[in-house]
């Protein structure tokens, strides 16, 4: 928590060291000096800094409000400008996580399991693939040819259940190869231990090692990262964003900073940043939760 | 210690151990052959990288994915272990017929499963019990074994387990199907002394208990005094001498016998430095002539860098594999210090003995 208020606190200063002009919309030149001193006097920035900064919480804690679009919407709440591209950007995100987890992890773990047969290489092909290529060639190349040989839609439509697929591929591509190879492996790691010795000892069989041991295992180191990844991927994707024409926040970002909406650009840098504190406060939540040996609260331990 | 009982129930010949190693062919296992009789306990000693561990691994084909058995025959309970190809025909020996205890118990376990699931997975695996019928005899498990507090013991992670409770937790594991023959790799390497003799007692009370065999593997020679009945002489991958436990103390014939026994710190004279065995094993990559440990022994005869010796019987329960005991070989005599051991050993049994009335 300290954190994130240390976080959103400098944001916001730094915020304050932007040249003033940006602040009357483009429309500097056409207007005196007293005109500008009172807008700025209304946006309170000739307060002393602690001021600024104490207000800036006042209204963010008691009223969830992050001030108001300048450029953009004038006069329109920033919080209103991002909650419905947000809801958009969720859903895909959300979708997409859901298969990078599902189908990454599923790989990894027969990866694994069958390390140096035929799955394995196809599997690090695929890797191999997706790392050595650059995004925009196979986001590219599903969005031409895919859609022609699927019969699908290019770009996306809100009611358009179909025009939905192309956009989630695309946003799942990338983290079904991280999934898998990072599970592949944390598993083949675990697969040297000692422990896993003890195991095949005790009479089990291979796959029952890699099911009932090594993989809760390997997913630990995994477990950390997870809220990040998470909370990262829902909160949408830039480039995708803007190939397919989906109205999310990644191409709400860009818009407010080339068209200099400091109030906008300043709530969405916040929302990024609290996305990330939380997901690294969530992730050791996880770690706790997964590992026994990690607790908050120190129990006595009993030797 | 028991009376000599002969019935065997292990059969080892001319077992031949190879791995591939970046693609060169090492021979870890050079042509063993050894019986192991019901009930009694053997130590297997010799120096690190002799193949101790290599040996028995193959009685449960846990050898690495690079090793196998290239020739020679496992005869166990009507079967050959030598021939078992797939993990399948493994299952019904591994932890049910034969088990084993590593060296380091705070790896053995897997970190982030309680230790009592740990202990009933092995047992549950080879036996067809309800949930509560396994738990219950989980329990009595980690009571046999010694560890107080079952209930709250179960639910418990292995880092609240301290290297003594961790390994009597992997002996549970080994025991839970009560196993005929259980083979201990260094099961006390990685513990404090005090803690050592503790889980020793423990082997020794099961053994009792359960009629088990016991495979100690060790290079520890105190270890071996105390609960071997025999003791087989491990030296880059053969075994080149084995007796009764007394035999091999008392009346050692192979030159590396010779040598092992007199490191033992108990035989070091004050203010002068221990005995070490000169130069370094043979290189296994490469096909050993003679007598492996020529290179190595001062007093080697010239046949010894020429021809692998026979095993000479010495009695009917001890052999040894060197030209000395040859009847055309000039008579070598062991160090001096050796035949000095019967006297150490006689007080190191009172000494255990004043151990056993002081407790
Ligand atoms: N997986 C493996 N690959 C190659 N060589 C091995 C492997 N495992 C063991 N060896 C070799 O076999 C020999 C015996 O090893 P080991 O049985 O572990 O010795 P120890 O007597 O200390 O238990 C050593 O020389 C070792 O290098
Ligand atoms: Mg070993």
């Amino acid at each position: 928590m300290i954190t994130m208020f240390l976080v959103l606190s400098i944001v916001f200063m730094l915020m304050r060291l932007l040249p003033v002009d940006t602040y009357f919309g483009g429309r500097s030149d056409s207007m005196s000096d007293t005109v500008k001193d009172n807008i700025l006097k209304q946006l309170g920035l000739f307060d002393p800094w602690y001021v600024q900064l104490g207000n800036f919480w006042k209204n963010l804690l008691f009223h969830g409000d992050l001030g108001e679009s300048i450029v953009i919407q004038q006069g329109v709440k920033c919080v209103d400008l991002i909650i419905p591209k947000a809801k958009w950007s969720f859903q895909f995100g959300a979708i997409a996580m859901v298969f990078q987890m599902l189908i990454g992890y599923s790989m990894g773990v027969l990866m694994a399991r069958w390390k140096g047969k035929f799955f394995d290489s196809l599997g690090n092909l695929y890797i191999l693939l997706i790392n050595a290529l650059p995004a925009a060639v196979y986001f590219l190349f599903i969005q031409l040819y895919l859609s022609k040989v699927l019969h699908l839609p290019m770009f996306f439509e809100p009611y358009n259940t179909a025009s939905r697929i192309l956009p989630i591929i695309c946003l799942s591509l990338g983290g079904i190869a991280s999934n898998a190879m990072w599970m592949r492996r944390y598993m083949v790691d675990q697969m040297n231990l000692d422990y896993i010795r003890l195991a095949r000892a005790k009479g089990m069989t291979s796959s029952q090692v890699a099911f009932r041991h090594v993989m809760r295992n390997a997913f630990i180191p995994m477990a950390q990262s997870l809220p990040t990844t998470l909370l990262f991927t829902i909160s949408g994707s830039l480039y995708v964003e803007s190939l397919f024409s989906i109205p999310g926040m990644g191409g709400l970002l860009i818009t407010s900073i080339q068209r200099q909406d400091n109030t906008m650009v300043q709530a969405m840098v916040l929302l990024y940043s609290a996305i990330s504190v939380v997901g690294l406060l969530l992730g050791d939540i996880m770690m706790m939760v997964c590992d026994p040996r990690i607790s908050l609260v120190k129990k006595g331990g009993s030797r | 210690m028991s009376e000599m009982k002969q019935d065997v129930i292990l059969s080892v010949k001319d077992l031949v151990v190879k791995f591939n190693l970046r693609g060169q062919v090492l021979t870890a296992i050079r042509g063993i052959s050894m019986d192991l009789h019901k009930g009694e306990s053997l130590a297997i000693v010799g120096e690190s990288g002799s193949g101790k561990s290599v040996f028995c691994k193959t009685f449960m084909g846990l050898l690495d994915n690079n090793g196998w058995v290239d020739s020679g025959s496992i005869e166990y309970a009507g079967q050959d272990l030598a021939t078992f190809k797939k993990e399948k025909e493994w299952l019904h020996i591994r932890g049910k017929k034969i088990a084993m205890v590593f060296q380091d118990p705070m790896t053995s376990l897997n970190p982030l499963k309680p230790v009592g699931k740990q202990i009933q997975e092995a047992f549950t695996l080879h036996n067809k019990v309800s949930a509560a019928e396994a738990k219950k005899r989980t329990l009595e498990l980690l009571a046999d074994v010694g560890i107080p507090e079952p209930e709250r013991r179960y639910k418990q992670y292995p880092h609240e387990f301290s290297g003594g409770m961790r390994q009597r937790v992997v002996i549970a594991i080994a025991m839970a199907c009560v196993p005929e023959i259980l083979i201990c790799d260094e099961p006390t390497t990685a513990l404090d002394v005090t803690i050592q003799a503790q889980i020793l007692e423990l082997l020794k009370a099961l053994q009792r208990k359960y009629g088990l065999t016991i495979i100690y593997i060790t290079h520890d020679l105190g270890v071996v005094a105390n609960v071997a009945d025999r003791i087989a002489v491990m030296y880059a991958g053969d075994i080149v001498e084995i007796g009764s436990c007394d035999e091999v103390f008392y009346d050692p014939k192979h030159p590396y016998t010779w040598a092992l026994l007199s490191s033992l710190p108990q035989l070091g004279v004050k203010g002068e430095d221990l005995y070490s065995i000169q130069g370094t094993p043979p290189n296994l990559f490469h096909e050993i002539h003679g007598d492996a440990f020529a290179p190595r022994n001062p007093r080697a005869l010239k046949v010894d860098f020429v021809a692998r010796p026979p095993y000479f019987e010495v009695s009917p329960t001890h052999k040894a594999r060197t030209w000395l005991l040859d009847p055309r070989s000039p008579s070598v005599e062991p160090p001096e210090h050796i035949k000095n051991i019967r006297n150490i050993r006689k007080l190191k049994k009172e000494d255990a003995v004043n151990e056993q009335i002081t407790r």
